[in-house]
């Protein structure tokens, strides 16, 4: 039971110790962040045994009972975002090991690595508003830190950009924290669930408004999504895996999922809202993708486009919709981390990533372009991969909910992003090799590649009842539960 | 009530730096300034008419020190939210002069290398 | 340039100084009675050493808490309040405050309080003074775009 704060100290404890006594032996350092972040994994699936016998579990910090103390929980929606995040955070690492040994400082890399990892861990597990924003500038600020690591011209601009946008995004949440305190008197969300039902409408409004601007700041959606190709395409290649496969997910589209499920549940307009939000950035990200000369743009504007398929699955309800955008945000993640993993291979052997300076390169790395092949035709939804799976239930839950327009609309997006995927493969992999002595990748860089792609094919196939059972409880979650349940016990 | 507003003056003034002054150095000091509207408004919630700062001191009655004392939770939240901006604003700064040396200069609308 | 100002200002800041650290470890000692605690113990802490860097210049102030000093301070500060929340497992919960509540209004009446203010101003004083001292290390070559670091590698060691 007390195996619930386990992630977030190990993690904080590996970034205070490599501080301590390793900051100069880079060998060490990156050693020891990868074996504290296995033993998070495996104290997260010695978790998962007491989440699905008994339901949920609550403790309580200190002894003290929930109006006045605070608590934390797990249910089995976090459980779902806490296994697949330790699943990729350690193969993250795995691959850092030998990219980041150009790094004349690269035990720092492993601390604020740790700090984000950390401040993720703790967004899953809290139960209380404060707590969630502690935890959310945690990450957030070790992340804008991240992306100017390599100290090159264009890497400062895109941190500047993305530090003021993200400041203000947070700003938005501690505003509508401040006024929920200003007028309930209580931070815990279950308490606050039960006393809502009383206020003024309209308050609860401007509340709710704060709250989705404020978070869709994080995602990227469509209006609020300015910073996100610049960081996400010059970040270093670790960095770009995290930022877009975990963070903008865990940041910005669990607590919305809480948010328009859980808490605000007299709004049922909200859900109208994400769907349009989800609509724009899904073409808006898909158009801007076609015509791009780097390989993590291309990447950078696809997330933009496939975080908006989520979100339009979130508005669209019902059960189909819920199943869709969890598992759509799990498969995207291993498929999305796998590609910048990958251009960050890429990186490692040639020195740039646009796309005209690189030909032919499956004669020279065969394991690194089957490797990549697998990711983009994941992301792009072709069987039996695992996005194919999770974009035709969203499809049925559109045209079950009789909305024709939008599921011709989502057949239209996944043909242009096969469109751009394919367009990649011709120039870079399947092209014509000019004069170059590359060999293959190392060891270190190939294997966490290829485990993620064996993944990704064997949850594709054995897409069987007994996943589709664990994932059952998750959205059951997210239709029936709302936090007044807690406090009626 | 006069308070409230001249916070959401503060804020205003806050955005109008960021957003509108060229320099780098006067866009942080904007920043600055949103940091101290939000922290000011969580203090103002707290406040009670005519209450003591909520401190025991001995001899004074528990019932009598909850009637009268302010709420202590919102200033326990600005401690945690000052820290958090002094490390952006460090950040920012020190981001400042590594773009100094590699651009040149300070003005905004010379740094846009990146387009597309 | 680095010899700091006149007689007067190093002479009074000499004899200042050391109350104003006294002054902050007596907010940091008694945060669970009277207002105060870690954070602003720490910056008044802070303070005083800045006040030593702004009246002697830097090399004297380096030679007496050098760079590498502070940065170890700052990390068994980290360490400690992490450990303190650890302890309270013993009592079978996470942060319990487990140690006997003595006396009203005395110095041992807080529990874990007592450590975790420490080690927060430990850390909250270290900082701000490695934060500032950097800071003031650089120099900007005006119309060459360059930076330069005063004496690299002596206090950084």
């Amino acid at each position: 039971m007390s195996l619930i704060v386990f992630p977030v100290i190990l993690y904080l404890l590996s970034a205070f110790l490599i501080a301590l006594l390793w900051k100069k032996y880079k060998k060490i350092s990156s050693i020891a962040c990868f074996s504290f972040s296995v033993l998070t994994l495996i104290s997260v699936i010695l978790l998962g045994r007491y989440v699905f016998e008994n339901g949920k579990i609550i403790y309580f910090i200190g002894g003290w009972e929930i109006p006045i103390g605070i608590a934390l929980m797990v249910d089995p929606l976090s459980f779902v975002f806490l296994l697949v995040l330790n699943f990729i955070l350690p193969i993250i690492c795995w691959f850092s090991i030998s990219y980041m040994e150009k790094y004349v400082k690269s035990s720092y890399f492993y601390i604020l690595f740790s700090l984000v990892s950390a401040g993720l861990n703790g967004i899953l597990i809290s139960m209380d508003f404060f707590n969630i924003y502690v935890f959310l500038e945690i990450s957030s600020i070790s992340s804008y830190i991240l992306v100017a690591f390599g100290l090159k011209t264009e890497q400062l601009e895109a941190s500047l950009k993305y530090t003021i946008l993200g400041f203000i995004g947070s700003t938005f949440i501690l505003v509508a924290i401040g006024l929920i305190l200003g007028k309930t008197g209580t931070l815990n969300i279950a308490d606050f669930t039960s006393v809502a039902v009383e206020m003024n409408k309209i308050q609860l409004w401007f509340i709710l408004g704060l709250f989705i601007s404020g978070f869709a700041l994080k995602t990227a959606l469509f209006p609020f999504h300015f910073w996100l190709p610049d960081a996400h395409s010059l970040a270093p290649s670790p960095v770009s895996a995290i930022l877009s496969g975990l963070f903008i997910k865990i940041t910005g589209f669990y607590p919305l999922i809480r948010i328009v499920t859980n808490i605000f549940i007299m709004f049922p307009e909200s859900k109208f809202i994400m769907m349009a939000l989800g609509l724009a950035s899904m073409i808006f990200g898909a158009l801007m993708a076609i015509d791009q000369i780097d390989i993590k743009r291309t990447y950078a504007y696809s997330s933009i486009s496939q975080i908006g398929y989520c979100a339009l699955a979130l508005g669209i309800g019902g059960y189909y919709g819920y199943l869709g955008a969890i598992l759509h945000f799990v498969f995207h993640s291993l498929s999305k981390s796998l590609l910048f993993l990958n251009s960050g291979a890429i990186e490692y052997k040639y020195g740039t990533t646009k796309i005209d300076d690189l030909k032919g390169l499956n004669d020279k790395m065969p394991y690194t372009t089957a490797t990549g092949s697998i990711g983009m035709f994941s992301v792009a939804g072709v069987p039996p991969f695992g996005c194919f799976w999770s974009k035709i239930i969203i499809i049925i839950a559109a045209v079950k909910s009789h909305f024709y327009g939008i599921a011709f609309i989502c057949v239209i997006v996944s043909i242009i992003t096969l469109g751009y995927f394919l367009k990649l493969q011709r120039k870079i992999f399947y092209s014509k090799v000019e004069n170059s002595e590359v060999n293959e990748n190392g060891f270190n860089i190939l294997m966490p590649m290829v485990l993620l792609s064996i993944f990704i094919f064997l949850s594709g196939i054995i897409f069987s009842p007994n996943i589709k059972f664990y994932v059952d409880k998750a959205v059951e979650i997210m239709e029936n539960f709302s936090y007044f349940q807690i406090m009626e016990k | 009530m006069i308070v409230y507003i001249a916070i959401s003056i503060m804020f205003f003034v806050g955005i109008y730096g960021m957003m509108v002054k060229k320099n780098i150095i006067k866009m942080i000091i904007g920043v600055n300034i949103i940091g101290y509207a939000v922290n000011l408004f969580f203090i103002v919630i707290g406040y009670k008419n005519g209450g003591i700062p909520p401190i025991l001191i001995s001899g004074m009655g528990i019932k009598e020190f909850v009637e009268k004392a302010v709420n202590p939770l919102p200033q326990a939240l600005v401690l945690t939210s000052i820290v958090i901006d002094l490390s952006i604003i460090c950040f920012l700064a020190s981001l400042s002069i590594r773009i100094y040396e590699k651009y040149g200069t300070f003005d905004l609308e010379k740094i846009r290398r990146l387009k597309g | 340039m680095n010899k700091g100002m006149s007689e007067i200002v190093k002479n009074i800041s000499k004899i200042v100084s050391p109350f104003i650290i006294i002054f902050g470890i007596s907010i940091i000692f008694y945060g669970h009675l009277t207002p105060g605690g870690g954070f602003p113990g720490g910056v008044i802490i802070a303070a005083s050493f800045v006040l030593l860097l702004l009246a002697y210049g830097r090399e004297k102030v380096l030679s007496k808490l050098s760079l590498y000093k502070s940065d170890i301070l700052h990390d068994i500060g980290a360490i400690m309040f992490l450990s303190v929340a650890l302890i309270g497992f013993s009592g079978g919960i996470f942060f319990l405050n487990f140690f006997d509540k003595g006396k009203l209004f005395s110095l041992w009446s807080g529990g874990n309080l007592l450590f975790s203010n420490i080690a927060i101003g430990l850390k909250i004083g270290t900082s701000l003074f490695l934060g500032i001292t950097l800071l003031s290390m650089i120099r900007i070559v005006y119309k060459k775009n360059k930076i330069e670091f005063y004496e690299k590698e002596e206090d950084i060691k």
